[in-house]
């Protein structure tokens, strides 16, 4: 005669979908901030009639000293505008945005060579400004 | 003692499983607090240097501004910056074709950001395109 068995339980700990969730969520999050620039330091200008601004793979700021970074990263202004053509590669027209966010008192000296560096690598320039109320 | 019996059945654990699910709802509560920057903006269109360079052989507008916000000089002529939009309004309108449309924007090192988009935003809303002059910065080295 022969004795059954008791059938044994091989289930995943449910407990462990969470960690796993957390895990990939951070991942993520790291891969996102290639890209990121959300830790450099600027305050937008106002303006009348701004639009919401179309996703873009390039982002140039200036910060509140004055330096530029593409993408979140330092770089040159010599270097700029070349940086800026790789990036954009050989995007049709209508997909080369570049997103310029200038802090609201940078002086000329430092945003127009920035604006020339896009204009030269091809770039629809977009300025990311904050809606102006007016009282 | 028949209470407390009753009270012991009654004390339950949550699940364990629901801790992940509260930490992955907290991230996420986070990072969309995090992400507050602004997503709105302003296209501009500046004309390729070779076209820029055709069209200032028109007679074009040319519009130089300052460190001082309130003032702008169009086509050598001083004025308040709230005259500015209707001026820049009645200059466009003399002028028909898109070529002569382009104004010739010129700032001094010191001018701010802010004050260069409010003006480039009204020549913008009057139907004028825009384009920058720089002034040529050389580095002259002097007898020592």
């Amino acid at each position: 005669m022969k004795i059954a068995r008791k059938p044994m339980k091989a289930d995943v700990p449910s407990v462990a979908m969470g960690d796993i969730a957390f895990n990939l969520l951070i991942f993520f999050v790291i891969l996102a901030r290639a890209q990121d620039d959300t830790h450099v330091r600027w305050e937008p200008a106002k303006a009348i009639g701004v639009q919401p601004n179309a996703s873009s793979r390039v982002s140039v700021v200036i910060d509140t000293n004055g330096k530029i970074h593409l993408n979140g990263r330092q770089i040159g202004e010599v270097q700029l505008a070349e940086a800026i053509k790789g990036l954009l590669g050989s995007q049709p027209e209508g997909k080369r945005t570049v997103l310029l966010k200038v802090h609201r008192t940078a002086p000329a000296e430092k945003f127009e060579p920035v604006i020339e560096a896009i204009s030269q690598a091809g770039g629809e320039m977009v300025h990311v400004l904050n809606q102006e109320v007016k009282e | 003692m028949r209470t407390r019996r009753g009270l012991s059945k009654l004390l339950v654990e949550p699940a364990a499983v629901a801790t992940g699910d509260i930490a992955f709802n907290l991230i996420v509560f986070f990072l969309v607090c995090a992400s507050s920057q602004p997503s709105t903006g302003r296209r501009q269109d500046l004309p390729s240097s070779e076209k820029s360079k055709q069209e200032q052989q028109n007679k074009s507008i040319e519009v130089s501004l300052t460190r001082s916000a309130t003032m702008v000089t169009v086509n050598g002529d001083p004025m308040k910056s709230v005259e500015f939009p209707a001026r820049i309004v009645r200059l466009l309108s003399q002028k028909q074709r898109p070529e002569d449309r382009v104004v010739i924007v010129k700032s001094t090192p010191d001018t701010p950001y802010q004050h260069w988009i409010d003006i480039t935003s009204q020549i913008q809303d009057a139907g004028g395109s825009i384009t920058i002059q720089r002034e040529e910065q050389r580095t002259e080295v002097v007898g020592q």
